[in-house]
């Protein structure tokens, strides 16, 4: 019963003008005993300043390797609603947009299955269903696939793919992240649920260099959508934004980094070959500026938090790639980055890291692409440089005869 | 001639990996996909050796564990890390 | 009882198409432009009609009641669609603007505050904490809620220079990717893991401990003919991981734990290249339910910001303008020996000219 709850710590976050989830939490309370030991315990840990939770380890339901994960109270005894408090990852649909009904469906099942405490969403991007006990992973999961839903991923597996809203609501969308998005989460279902590799796999796809997915500091593999012809001017939109004072100089011409926008109050031209596509200008007039028509990816690999070997942002590998169904240009090179990694990578070490222990000289030879100089800030400024041609003796004096 | 070494053998190879390992050191999918290349050669694929651990998985056998990365082990107690 | 269905895998998520809001559908690819009406309200247009869509908070940690009164609204003045952001703020889709009044009295109501589009805080990407992490050094949830009911004026308004992205992350393990924010609270572990001599050696697998640490700091030891572990406390930097395969390892330590301070990161590439966050303060106590020091440090750094930035800067475009000598003393951080970095590359972050402002 929720009527000895006596959490005076949590109760002061109760108040203020942000939602509270200590009241959403309580909501629950009368209901679930889960979320009635959630609070207790989370007020003992407000109380010590420490956390009471264990991880899990082997959890998870026949057959799939990912998209739960065990976790345990340090305290049971005190604690029974959460001695088990399991989460269920179910991978969410492209750009998180869904119906009242297939929401309240979900909900629903976890209100039967579960705490009815969730995360939506996860920072890889799946619905996340927060706590439940071994024996109900099975019948949830069961529940979920029914209604047509799946589990995400965990461990060493491609993790569950999420993409922003693209093309559905947003004009700056330079390929279809929505389908893209679908499309590879179909097509590496095995990946996904059965993890093969050395560790996680992300991959999120932007529909802009705004980027909205975070793709390029949370990803493995970001799929960024870019142009490569000119900035599209509605030079009549650009007239009533200059009619409305618009300040042009400082806002636009005076920031972009390339310093590539000639503009006055009568006209604005665009050095688009020098443009680098930030999508400021668009950005602060999107009735006038619209990105290119000639639309496509570019895409960077790498990014990952901390651990191991440092916090990374993601690497430019594909200035440009066509991004059109069936995608088969992006799964050859997709598998090809996976086989090299996975024959030479090392337990725990994300693509980036690999990268830079191999070389990028190495993984790109290994996985048939050519060094651009897109690829790096600058060339090399130390001599160290591993030759790998030159002449035998032989050589030489047939050169010098020349 | 993926067909000289079939399916099951390739498990009940992995298998015995597993099983060797246990309590010593946690073998990824990629070790025993190795491990099986390294015994057979070209007569296996890739492939092959996922279908291998799907059945060994699908079966009860061995199943997923997970420390930092993800491994395939022979089934224990829940929560063996809690105990 | 439920009688045996046939059991399902691989089956992914359901295609997205069936939860499109008609407008979607029909201007699908072929938006033309959108306008902000106010804070948390933007309007899409292309040829098949204007979509509405209003943006509102949510505590991400939510209870199946606060997603069915979302759902409730959206039935009420969405026909039913809503999506999420990629920043957990939930967003109606209506087709029909004068709903756009009634639902926002609804939100206000329920005290949920629209916003958080252009020059605002968003809300804030964050990880479990001490909700459910067994790594964590502090708690998220509840550092979100008692630093966002500080600045939810800012996401309720678009006064700032430009957005501010905040993230928490409850330890280094940073599962919420703190490391390109503009302004990020990271929970710190400062001491090494304690080990349980007596209960080691039979709760764990020697071998599997000794795995589990990312920087080889756990040697095999025996005490007292029983094999147990040591950990080079030279190479921890407090991962936790070791306590994930082994609980007579804990790495929770109420007096030492606490958080810091992270800026000027971003994602984007608006003008700059995107940016990691660099450390602003190296240790704050936990202090909770409210965490006082945090809110005032992260409060602070928005204020000061809000002031000396120019229109469209961001944080670390601000300071990489101004210099970080000035972000200091403008801000009133201490600039420490912490701020130095002596990991990988650490060179790499030393100025190597006579550039300084006097």
């Amino acid at each position: 019963m929720a009527d000895d709850l006596k959490i005076p710590l949590l109760e002061e976050l109760e108040k203020g003008p942000w939602p509270s989830f200590v009241s959403d939490i309580k909501s629950m309370a009368d209901k679930s005993e889960v979320a009635a030991d959630l609070l207790r315990q989370l007020e003992k840990s407000y109380e010590d300043k420490r956390g009471y939770w264990k991880h899990g380890g082997l959890v998870g339901v026949l057959g799939y390797g990912g998209g739960v994960i065990g976790r345990y109270s340090a305290l049971p005894e005190e604690f029974p609603g959460v001695s088990h408090f399991h989460t269920v990852r179910v991978n969410q649909p492209s750009g998180w947009v869904y119906t009242s009904k297939a929401l309240n469906e979900i909900m629903d099942i976890w209100d039967e299955h579960g705490s009815g405490l969730t995360n939506m969403h996860g920072s890889t991007g799946d619905m996340v269903l927060l706590g439940t006990n071994t024996d109900e992973l099975e019948p949830t999961f069961q529940a979920l696939t029914q209604k047509g839903w799946d589990l995400g991923g965990s461990g060493s597996d491609m993790r569950t793919p999420s993409c922003c809203i693209g093309p559905a609501r947003c004009e700056w969308a330079c390929y279809d992240t929505m389908d893209l998005c679908y499309n590879l989460t179909q097509e590496y279902q095995d990946e996904l649920h059965r993890p093969m590799f050395n560790y996680k796999f992300k991959i999120k796809m932007s529909g802009c260099p705004n980027d909205c997915v975070a793709s390029q500091a949370r990803s493995d593999m970001a799929i960024i959508g870019i142009w490569k012809d000119e900035i599209q001017i509605d030079k009549d939109a650009y007239a009533a934004y200059m009619k409305d004072g618009f300040n042009i100089k400082d806002l636009v011409v005076d920031m972009c980094p390339t310093g590539c926008i000639t503009a006055d109050e009568n006209d604005i031209e665009i050095d688009d070959s020098n443009c680098v596509k930030c999508m400021h200008c668009i950005a602060r007039l999107p009735k006038a500026l619209a990105p290119g028509k000639e639309r496509g990816a570019t895409i960077s690999l790498g990014a990952k938090a901390p651990i191991v070997e440092g916090a990374l942002i993601a690497q430019n590998i594909i200035p440009f790639m066509e991004m059109e169904k069936p995608y088969e240009e992006l799964h050859d090179l997709i598998e090809r980055i996976w086989e090299f990694w996975d024959d030479h990578g090392k337990a725990r070490e994300r693509i980036g890291e690999f990268i830079e222990r191999v070389s990028l000289a190495t993984f790109l030879e290994n996985t048939g692409l050519d060094p651009l100089p897109q690829m790096v800030q600058e060339p090399r400024d130390n001599p160290y440089i591993f030759y790998e041609e030159y002449y035998a003796e032989e050589d030489e004096e047939a050169a010098s005869d020349e | 001639m993926a067909a000289d070494v079939s399916i099951d053998q390739l498990a009940d190879d992995m298998y015995e990996i597993v099983a060797d390992s246990a309590g010593k050191k946690k073998l990824k999918a990629g070790d025993l996909t190795k491990a099986m290349t390294a015994k057979y050669g070209d007569a296996i694929t890739r492939k092959d050796c996922k279908a291998a651990i799907k059945q060994l998985i699908d079966s009860g056998r061995c199943v997923y564990g997970y420390f930092g990365g993800s491994s395939i082990e022979l089934p224990r107690t829940e929560g063996a890390a809690n105990e | 009882m439920a009688t045996e269905v046939e059991r399902k895998t691989d089956i992914g998520p359901p295609h997205f198409e069936q939860f499109l809001h008609p407008l979607m559908k029909e201007n699908y690819g072929k938006w033309k432009y959108h306008e902000t009406l106010e804070p948390g309200v933007l309007a899409h247009t292309g040829d098949a009609g204007t979509l509405y869509s209003v943006r509102c908070a949510s505590p991400r940690l939510a209870s199946t009641n606060f997603i069915r009164t979302m759902t409730g609204l959206a039935d009420k003045y969405a026909d039913g669609y809503l999506r999420f952001t990629s920043r957990n703020n939930v967003e109606f889709l209506l087709a029909d603007k004068d709903n756009i009044e009634p639902l926002k009295k609804d939100l206000a109501d329920l005290n949920i505050p629209v916003g958080g589009t252009n020059n605002a805080i968003s809300n804030v990407v964050h990880t479990q904490g001490w909700v459910h992490c067994h790594s964590s050094a502090t708690d998220a949830s509840g550092l979100v809620k008692a630093v966002m009911d500080e600045l939810t004026d800012y996401f309720t308004s678009e006064k700032l220079p430009a957005r501010i992205r905040l993230a928490v992350a409850c330890c280094l393990n940073m599962c919420g990717a703190v490391h390109a924010s503009d302004i990020a609270i990271l929970g710190v572990h400062r001491t090494p893991p304690v080990i349980d001599n007596a209960s080691l050696p039979n709760l764990c697998e020697i071998p599997t401990t000794v795995a589990s640490c990312p920087n080889n700091a756990i040697k095999p030891t025996s005490i007292e003919g029983k094999t147990t572990v040591t950990v080079d406390e030279d190479k921890c930097m407090y991962c936790g991981n070791c306590y994930t395969v082994c609980p007579a390892m804990p790495l929770a330590d109420p007096l030492n734990d606490g958080v810091s301070i992270w800026v000027g990161g971003k994602i984007s590439n608006a003008r700059s290249e995107p940016m990691f966050t660099k450390l602003a303060i190296p240790y704050l106590p936990n202090n909770p339910p409210r965490w006082p020091e945090a809110v005032d440090a992260v409060k602070n750094i928005v204020e000061v910001y809000a002031a000396n930035a120019k229109p469209f800067e961001r944080m670390g475009e601000w300071i990489e303008r101004i210099g970080w000598p000035k972000f200091f003393d403008l801000t009133g951080i201490e600039f420490t020996k912490y701020h130095l970095d002596d990991f990988r590359f650490a060179g790499t972050t030393y100025r190597r000219s006579t550039h300084n402002r006097y």
